[in-house]
């Protein structure tokens, strides 16, 4: 599958890389350098001491306590593990270090190859209002509106402008405060001014800027790939509108919403945004999606979480093509995608009021079977702790249509089972089984509007084999009871017995 | 054996006994054919219902029964006849009164209420960390607490008293 790529024989400068994280995300990277026969070094917190990432690695650097900001997210300490153990690179994964220009400066400071890109790059596209300007500058579609703060002279003129329905947007907002929708031209000045006085209230600044209100947005992203040698190529979208809060859940690739047109200059135009950072390495630009235009969101200076979904449908591994730009190669051609992928996240939460779910992992069946690939960092016997990120697991399968994929994804979720914390999973299930997901049109709403209640035969096949468990135990445990009364030793109170069971089985491989 | 199983706010009434080398479940009109059998690691059973296959784990504290099957997770609250009988004994004696006790040994981990808290029937109450699983208990009926007698971090014998309530 990867002979296709340029040989690496006359390459490496990089012998050896630090792989600043932890998680499934560290133990994708190190697999990706053992297969390239590339020494790994591992970072580890104290809570960490047993993690798989510290298993897999050739080495592995102790770096102090559990908190992210003693350890994963210590440049200092990263850099000297590095150092130390002679790296000539570093991997920082997304999250902790990923998108932070003084690890990236610290790297080149110390003679470290960032796999990452430049830290201009990381500071541009980090601020938004920064990246807005660029990407205007550079061609890419903005969703219309005003940059800057409106006053109520300019506004009505403005709305009529950018046409309705507008939004107008907090400056220094987030978290969906100080947003308010308005249709029509009569509602628009008291919007304003509840804006206004919520911004005030919520963020101490009450400057309001405007906004077209795009309708049922999609969220679809360009993967990217650039060299150090002006050479940027894209590997198609990925359609990520399954989210909550901003989390995605469930991501695919192809988009069913996307012409081939629509893809061609939505490549073009994350493109031309990389060319205009002078950007390296492996990049995101995420853009919303409504009625056939495409406007820009912002650019990840990092690998992303979903880039499996990527992986699978173009047979490329992403995290090689990193290590060979690194390594000051030129990008490889990129192949005819084939088939379809889905990416479902696993997070340890609870799947109705979405709090994180801590506890130790007692019990894991992994999936298995043609086109499903599993990337986590779980074993049995695994405390998640309150410190770090609640995805457990990502479950990516491959299929010749959506339908398959589909198909696919529904039978490997019902094969993953993890018991000792709560997962999203059943979610996830319920949207794969969602009419609104399967017809292929939906929109970053369909989370809210989701039924997320198991059909009613599954609720009644549920109590009927809750009760035939407990008669299975009850009649066990009169079992037990009678053979310890005929033994003459005294019969064990219920709950006892129940607990050696529970004894037993824990004991069991 | 009559079982009174309860999922969200929904009840079903099952009466389960041996049949041949099975078991059978009458729920109203509806008779089941079942086959339960529990895998080597003690915990994940093999059902069979009228023929069809089911991979369930079960974990079973005391009435409440965590299932994951189906890709699905449940919490069900199953009640036998005996003890449906009991709580209604008991339930008399106390003039309305309800205790929450401790399932299992375990530790506290949360306590959602406190003294005065009125309470839906299905809310979670207290969570009890057990065999390093967590296990909401949540309220039978809808209710007022009228004592809290554990608090969070607290370890707890199994039929310890946690909570009060009417």
């Amino acid at each position: 599958m990867l002979s296709r790529y340029p040989s690496t024989r006359n390459m490496p400068p990089i012998r050896r890389i630090l792989v600043a994280n932890r998680g499934e995300i560290a133990l994708r990277v190190i697999r990706t350098a053992q297969e390239m026969g590339i020494e790994t070094v591992a970072v580890y917190s104290d809570a960490d001491r047993t993690a798989l990432h510290v298993r897999r690695a050739s080495r592995a650097v102790h770096l102090g306590g559990n908190k992210p900001s003693e350890s994963y997210l210590d440049i200092e300490k990263v850099v000297a593990a590095a150092r130390a153990t002679g790296c000539d690179a570093l991997h920082p994964g997304y999250g902790f270090l990923s998108e932070n220009e003084d690890a990236a400066q610290a790297c080149i400071d110390a003679g470290i190859e960032f796999l990452g890109p430049n830290p201009k790059a990381i500071l541009l596209m980090g601020d938004k209002v920064e990246a807005r300007k660029i990407a205007m500058q550079a061609g890419v579609p903005l969703v219309p509106g005003l940059q800057e703060d409106v006053d109520e002279a300019h506004l009505v003129q403005a709305a009529k402008q950018v046409g309705y329905p507008v939004m107008l947007k907090a400056a220094a907002g987030g978290g969906g405060k100080g947003i308010r929708i308005v249709r029509e031209e009569k509602e628009l000045l008291e919007a304003f001014h509840m804006a206004r006085a919520e911004a005030k209230g919520a963020f101490g600044d009450d400057r309001v800027y405007l906004e077209k209100f795009v309708t049922r947005p999609r969220h679809v992203e360009i993967q990217i790939m650039a060299d150090k040698h002006g050479g940027v190529v894209f590997y198609g979208e990925r359609e990520c509108s399954v989210q909550r809060r901003h989390q995605k859940l469930v991501e695919e690739s192809p988009c069913a919403a996307l012409t081939p047109e629509v893809r061609a200059q939505m490549g073009k135009a994350a493109c031309d945004l990389a060319r205009a950072v002078n950007y390296v390495g492996a990049g995101t630009v995420e853009f919303l999606l409504s009625e056939g235009k495409f406007y820009f969101l912002e650019m990840n200076t990092r690998l992303q979480v979903e880039h499996p979904v990527t992986e699978m449908r173009f047979g490329v591994d992403l995290v090689r093509e990193q290590i060979r730009i690194g390594a000051g190669e030129r990008v490889s051609p990129v192949a005819e995608p084939r088939g379809h992928s889905i990416e479902v996240r696993v997070n340890a939460e609870d799947p109705d009021t979405y709090f994180p779910s801590l506890g130790r992992i007692t019990r894991l069946n992994l999936p298995g079977g043609p086109g499903v690939r599993l990337d986590s960092a779980l074993y049995r016997g695994l405390e998640v702790t309150p410190y770090y990120d609640s995805m457990l697991a990502k479950l990516v399968v491959h299929g010749e249509n959506r339908e398959q994929a589909i198909a696919r994804c529904e039978r490997a979720l019902r094969e993953l089972r993890i018991v000792g914390v709560s997962t999203s999973l059943p979610v996830a299930l319920r949207t794969l089984q969602s009419d609104e997901f399967r017809s292929g049109d939906y929109d970053t709403g369909i989370l809210e509007r989701l039924d997320r209640k198991p059909p009613a035969a599954r609720r009644e096949l549920a109590m009927l084999a809750a009760a035939a468990t407990r008669f299975l135990f009850a009649e066990r445990a009169g079992a037990r009871a009678a053979e310890s009364t005929a033994t003459g030793r005294d019969a064990a109170p219920r709950w006892a017995t129940l607990g050696r069971i529970e004894r037993l089985r824990r004991s069991a491989p | 054996m009559k079982y009174i199983t309860k999922l969200g706010g929904e009840e079903r009434e099952f009466t389960i006994e041996r049949h041949g080398d099975g078991l059978r479940a009458r729920c109203g009109e509806t008779v089941y054919a079942l086959d339960l059998a529990l895998v080597g690691d003690g915990a994940t059973f093999s059902l069979l219902v009228d023929g069809r296959s089911y991979d369930v784990v079960a974990d079973v504290q005391r009435e409440q029964v965590l299932l994951q099957m189906l890709g699905e997770r449940f919490v069900v609250h199953v009640e036998d006849e005996r003890e449906r009988a009991a709580h209604a004994v008991a339930g008399h004696k106390q003039g309305g009164k309800r205790e929450l006790r401790a399932s299992m040994p375990g530790i506290v981990v949360d306590v959602k209420v406190e003294q005065g808290s009125e309470v839906a029937e299905g809310q979670t109450l207290v969570v009890l960390e057990a065999m390093k699983m967590q296990n909401p208990l949540t309220a039978e009926t809808a209710g007022k607490v009228t004592r809290v007698l554990c608090k969070k971090g607290e370890a707890v014998a199994a039929g310890a008293l946690l909570l009060e309530l009417e």
